[in-house]
């Protein structure tokens, strides 16, 4: 009896807290289907009474989103790459290795992470411009390395120590250098480990919009989530809105099918097996 | 092929401790060479070294006539059985036996795939090749770590607790299977283990380790027959020997239970020590009403009550407590520590004749022969009769005919 009440309560609180977490997304979608003339109407309703697809296409006909989205993908693509590489390194010297200094990396990596991004946006912007960065696809990809990197070498570091060390130390036995006991052995190991953390960056990069908005002035380096604020309506008298919901559909939509497709990849425990069972 | 050398190998760590302190050891080649001892001897230490994954402080470590102190392990081309196999999870049984051979340049497909396939065969997991390890029993993937181990005809096996993750019938099973292994290929074989069982069925010779220092190397038997101190008195022989204190009155040797006349040459090994303490096997016992009259003139016998019988079918064993003097504690009570053992006073442990009708709580009379004793100084641990070391001649000029003549 006293079990049975638990798990209710437990499908209450979840079903409400879903509810809570969904209703903006839903709101979102709901906007973005409705006409722009028609979304504050006299009676408003949740649902459109007309859906329309007009947004989407009107979305999708201007310039800066086009040029917005094919910025977003580029940069948090080639910022997870990176990020993931480097971090795959440090982390695995972390995990294994002795070294003097080893603490003070690991929490200055950390202290990087809490560092407040808006205190960067003003010296960024200075440097960059000096540099010939600013409005560069580099000149994002560099900070957002910087803050993606603490997070990555974290959590990965977190995923090679509980790969056993006897893997790599039969593989060496067995005649392979240390890295191609590091290749063959502990990067497949990993590579949970390494998926959660390219995805967690990406989503970073994605969804970045501080310094996105700072550091760039064109459709050059513009990603999309500072992209939608430069949207506006057909018309001054049209409210942008809906064309911005529609946009903001559009960005969620790879987040979804990223978190869908490799659910199963990062919730797998691939080590088992690996030792006595 | 090769034979294995060590020379006053020392592992000291950064805090000084050290692991394993200034041991020798020669392992013949083809032979079968066991390290045994209690948690945190070194042994495993010891086998670490000669693979390469640990570190030597000082000494040499030789692989027939190379010197591998400063090599890495995928140069001194040794192949080791892990206690947790080490299997690689994300490849196939195939993967994990080819591992070796893919990592050697030049090894043709074709080969692989003819070594791979007659280590299955000989192991047999032919039919589990395409699986993966996460979904093989325990024998099955210590059989895969051992086929990744015979794959690659190594110059030595080196076995680190292969057997101490199965079940108690899996090993008895593994044990045979190694052993068979190994004398057909006919490879030098350094095997960790703390299972003194294990140490007696399988080792051409055992090194019993204690402490980062070898206790005794010889032949199981030797070990058992001969032990140098009680320290491998104890250790080896299951259930373990009983030690009992004893006093010394002219040529009788009191014990708590019975007073014993000494043989004339124990009388003269043990000298002017009064106090000792005297280690007799429990399978040297039995029922005085079983032996034979021939038998029974040779030995002594003595009443006792006896506290439990554990009838085991082949044979059974009878506790029966006896009262300890206290000058002998903290001798024995230093072995239980080395030993991790229970209590080894106040109770003697004797083995029966399975057709003995001593029962739970009643009266026997137990018999034993003098001659099977082994007295121990009980400051210095040293077995005053009877040890390897302490006979002349032919027992140690057997072990190192075995050994390389030493060089000069």
């Amino acid at each position: 009896m006293e079990g049975r009440r638990t798990s209710n309560w437990w499908t209450f609180w979840g079903v409400l807290i879903l509810l809570w977490a969904l209703f903006p997304l839903l709101w979102m979608v709901s906007l973005s289907f409705k006409s722009p003339e028609t979304f504050r109407s006299e009676t408003p309703t949740f649902f459109p009474k007309d859906w329309t697809w007009d947004n989407f296409t009107s979305v999708f006909d201007q310039d800066l989103f086009t040029s917005a989205l094919r910025n977003s993908f580029g940069i948090s693509i080639l910022a997870t790459l990176l990020s993931v590489v480097v971090a795959m390194f440090a982390a695995y010297a972390i995990a294994r290795l002795d070294f003097p200094g080893k603490k003070v990396m690991l929490s200055l990596a950390l202290a990087i992470a809490m560092f407040p991004q808006a205190a960067l946006v003003g010296p960024l912007f200075d440097m960059w411009r000096n540099l010939g960065i600013y409005d560069t696809w580099i000149g994002l990809i560099i900070p957002y390395l910087t803050f993606a990197l603490p997070l990555s070498i974290w959590t990965m570091s977190a995923f090679f120590r509980q790969i056993p060390w006897e893997m790599e130390q039969a593989a060496q036995v067995d005649g392979a250098t240390s890295w191609q006991a590091f290749r063959k052995v502990i990067v497949p190991l990993a590579a949970p480990g390494v998926f959660t953390t390219a995805i967690l960056t990406f989503f970073f990069c994605w969804n970045e919009f501080l310094l996105a908005a700072s550091l760039t002035s064109t459709n050059a380096a513009r990603t999309v989530p500072a992209a939608l604020t430069f949207f506006t309506g057909d018309s001054q008298f049209q409210s942008p809105v809906t064309a911005i919901m529609a946009a903001s559909v559009v960005v969620t939509i790879p987040i979804v099918i990223i978190v869908l497709a490799f659910q199963k990849r990062i919730v797998a425990g691939l080590t088992t097996g690996a030792v006595k069972g | 092929m090769a034979q294995i050398t060590m020379k006053n190998i020392v592992k000291k760590y950064g805090d000084g401790f050290a692991a394993v302190n200034d041991v020798s050891l020669d392992v013949a080649d083809g032979e079968f060479m066991i390290l045994v001892g209690p948690s945190g001897c070194g042994k495993s230490t010891l086998l670490r070294m000669i693979v390469g994954l640990e570190d030597i402080t000082s000494g040499d470590m030789m692989i027939g006539d190379e010197r591998v102190n400063d090599k890495a392990p995928r140069d001194r081309d040794l192949a080791m059985v892990f206690q947790n196999y080490a299997l690689y999870p994300h490849l196939s049984v195939f993967e994990n036996i080819a591992f070796p051979l893919r990592l050697k340049k030049g090894v043709p497909q074709e080969e692989v795939k003819k070594k791979v396939e007659e280590a299955a065969a000989t192991l047999e997991l032919t039919e589990h090749l395409d699986r993966k390890p996460g979904n093989l029993s325990g024998g099955q993937r210590q059989r895969v770590a051992m086929g990744r181990a015979i794959v690659r005809d190594a110059k030595a096996f080196l076995f680190d607790e292969p057997l101490s993750n199965l079940d108690a019938k899996l090993r008895g099973q593994m044990r045979t299977e190694i052993l068979r292994m190994q004398r057909r290929m006919g490879i030098t074989t350094v095997y960790v283990t703390h299972d003194q069982t294990e140490a007696m069925t399988l080792g051409d010779r055992v090194a019993l380790m204690k402490r980062g220092e070898f206790q005794q190397v010889g032949t199981p038997r030797e070990l058992y027959e001969h032990p140098d101190n009680m320290f491998v008195a104890g250790f080896i022989g299951s259930p373990p020997m009983n030690f009992v204190p004893g006093t010394l009155s002219g040529s009788t040797l009191e014990l708590p239970f019975v007073s014993v006349p000494l043989p004339e040459d124990m009388r003269r090994a043990v000298g002017d020590i009064d106090t000792v303490l005297v280690g007799i096997r429990p399978e040297r016992f039995d029922d005085a009403s079983v032996v034979d009259d021939s038998r029974r003139g040779t030995g002594v016998t003595f009443d006792a009550h006896v506290d439990v019988v554990e009838w085991l079918g082949n044979e059974q064993f009878a506790y029966i407590p006896y009262e300890t003097a206290e000058s002998m504690t903290d001798a024995l009570d230093e072995l239980e520590r080395d030993l991790d053992s229970e209590r080894l006073r106040s109770q003697l442990v004797v083995a029966l004749d399975p057709g003995s009708d001593i029962r739970d709580g009643s009266s026997a009379t137990i018999w034993f022969d003098p001659a099977a004793m082994h007295i121990f100084d009980p400051a210095t641990g040293a077995n005053l009769t009877g040890a390897a070391s302490s006979r002349a001649g032919a027992d140690a000029a057997t072990v190192s005919s075995a050994e390389p003549a030493p060089t000069s």
